[in-house]
């Protein structure tokens, strides 16, 4: 019982994965098949504790940090399976990028934040580094903010300044997919409002999935939409068949408030 | 119908008798009895020190008193630079071996260490804090310093005493009875400690930041060097002065291995890791005994009103350190 529409050429593709916590416990996501496509928002929602954070964190094995946790099934990026014990860890999530829910500068300046990434790929030319901090930089909105104040403290902006640093830090290193997880909900309204219009523009160049318990933020600037509901993939669709037509009853109860 | 009797059991609150006042006002007292009595020690300690040390103060003032190296019993003067250097200059080399092996310690416990070991090793680690310091003294006296004079000071005054610029670091009688094995068995000492002091403070670093490192596709080595190091880089400093407080207070195992000399010679001399030296710790254990005129008692009471001072003044810096710190990272 889940319903998922067919993509051409997805960016990534899941495929029957499964995901354990704990070897010895019920898995936390179940037989998920999902597609996700290129230059596109896909959002991610459901109920808390439905599996859509969980599900994120397996497209760039955040979850690898940890002990104890087991995939089974396969995730097709590129044409590899990227859930392969083979994986280069450190260059597969150079090419997925991730932010977070609460903005997580680094102990340094706001330069160096965003070079950051471009050091680790052995960037260390000044003027190449200086070209594309400031292009992440604009690209994330931020420059008018920050441009003439790049060497202090990152820790000195403001929240929502320091989310669209920690964007311009992960689209610094061009990924391919961009992963988000609830960007905006430590963010005042007008914060809001500049990251999603953010992710519009980035979606131009980039996959982009994004976890949200908003509802209304999904139907803005989701493309595609899936709905999770206790680790299970109930439906993905396009964002406007998902709120005006869906098709599982689960998927309609949820959005019309009936339960969540 | 059931009928509702006229019941006092719901009558006014005011009414009721509280007796759990007199219980409650006692409490009270008790409890700020006991946290009274601690500010109410230290100050009655720094008194005490302060009165007890006022001849020597009087007769030999501060500055000359902590410059003067004579430490003369027969002749009445007294000079605390020798046990004042010695406790400083024990204590700076301590620390610079034990600050390395912490911080490696520390590192591997928290990021990189597999679950099954790290209890382990914080056991073990734990357990050498629980060892009475009097056995570290003795092992230092009967195992480490033999050691010292047999196998590695006559490699160290074969090759490193000849080195141009520091080899004076390296000068001396060697016999194992000097500042390099007390800086060893100090380090030792205090490597439990600043170890479980920096890893609390490496905890305080969040997930999230250290997922974000790797999320850019970080190694662990790159996240813990650039991320979680600047990170913790002040507790570190707060650790590591706590500890320094902590060696320059340590006598017993101190008293073993560091020979009580107030006479090094030169202040070159002073310097090297081979020569034996005295601590204002060591002094004050071997020497009230001895102390026969008022005049040596009160000098005595005068370098233990400096180390006082000395250890409070690390201790504040490293709470105000520490408190910084934790209110700067958390969230």
């Amino acid at each position: 019982m889940s319903s998922v529409i067919a993509i051409e050429s997805p960016k990534i593709d899941i495929r029957n994965l499964n995901f354990y916590y704990n070897k010895s416990l019920e898995p936390a996501l179940e037989n998920i098949n999902m597609p996700i496509p290129d230059k596109r928002v896909t959002a991610l929602i459901g109920p808390s504790g439905c599996g859509k954070t969980t599900l994120l964190r397996c497209l760039n094995r955040m979850h690898d940090l940890y002990p104890g946790i087991k995939y089974e099934g396969e995730i097709i990026f590129d044409n590899t399976n990227i859930l392969s014990k083979s994986t280069d860890l450190i260059v597969l999530r150079s090419r997925i990028g991730m932010v977070f829910q609460k903005p997580t500068p680094f102990p340094m300046s706001i330069f160096e934040n965003v070079a950051f990434g471009l050091r680790l790929m052995g960037i260390n030319n000044k003027t190449e580094l200086k070209d594309r901090v400031e292009a992440a930089i604009k690209m994330a909105a931020l420059w008018d903010e920050v441009g003439n104040r790049l060497n202090e403290n990152a820790f000195s902006l403001s929240g929502g300044q320091q989310q669209r640093l920690v964007i311009a830090r992960a689209i610094a290193v061009n990924p391919e997919v961009l992963l988000f997880d609830e960007p905006t909900s430590a963010l005042d309204p007008i914060s809001t409002a500049k990251i999603e219009e953010l992710i519009i523009e980035l979606k131009k160049r980039m996959a982009i999935v994004i976890v949200t318990h908003n509802m209304q933020q999904a139907a803005r600037i989701g493309d595609y939409t899936a709905f999770m509901y206790l680790g299970k993939l109930i439906e993905f669709d396009k964002t406007e068949t998902i709120f005006t037509n869906p098709k599982e009853k689960l998927t309609e109860d949820y959005i019309t408030g009936r339960f969540g | 119908m059931i009928e509702l009797k006229d019941s006092g059991a719901i009558s006014p609150v005011s009414s009721m008798k509280r007796n759990g006042k007199v219980g409650n006002t006692l409490f009270k007292i008790a409890a700020f009895t006991a946290a009274a009595l601690i500010p109410l020690v230290v100050i009655t300690i720094f008194v005490v020190l302060f009165i007890e040390a006022y001849p020597a103060i009087k007769v030999f003032g501060v500055w000359h008193f902590i410059t003067s190296k004579s430490w003369d019993a027969v002749n009445n003067h007294f000079g605390a630079f020798t046990p004042l250097f010695g406790s400083i200059y024990v204590t700076i080399w301590a620390f610079i071996f034990a600050a390395p092996i912490s911080i490696g310690v520390a590192i591997f416990i928290t990021e990189l260490a597999p679950h099954w070991l790290k209890p382990i090793v914080t056991t073990a680690i734990e357990l050498l804090a629980a060892i009475p310091t009097v056995i570290y003294g003795m092992w230092g006296l009967f195992v480490l310093a033999p050691f010292m004079q047999n196998h590695v000071e006559p490699w160290i005054l074969n090759h490193l005493a000849t080195l141009p610029i520091i080899g004076f670091l390296f000068n001396g009688p060697g016999i194992g009875i000097d500042t390099f094995t007390t800086a060893v068995i100090l380090s030792i000492m205090i490597t439990p400690f600043m170890s479980s002091l920096i890893k609390d403070a490496f905890s305080l670093v969040p997930e999230v930041v250290k997922e974000s490192a790797y999320g850019l596709g970080a190694t662990r080595w790159e996240a813990i060097r650039k991320v979680v190091m600047p990170y913790v880089s002040s507790g570190i400093f707060g650790a590591g002065i706590f500890a320094i407080g902590r060696a320059l207070g340590e006598t017993m195992a101190v008293s073993f291995v560091n020979g009580n000399n107030h006479n090094p010679g030169s202040f070159l001399d002073m310097l090297s890791l081979l020569n034996s030296v005295t601590t204002i710790t060591v002094t004050l254990a071997d020497e009230f005994t001895e102390a026969e005129s008022h005049l040596y008692l009160s000098a005595l009471f005068y370098i233990a009103l400096i180390l006082l001072v000395i250890s409070f003044s690390t201790l504040a810096v490293a709470k105000f350190i520490v408190w910084r710190l934790e209110r700067r990272w958390k969230t």
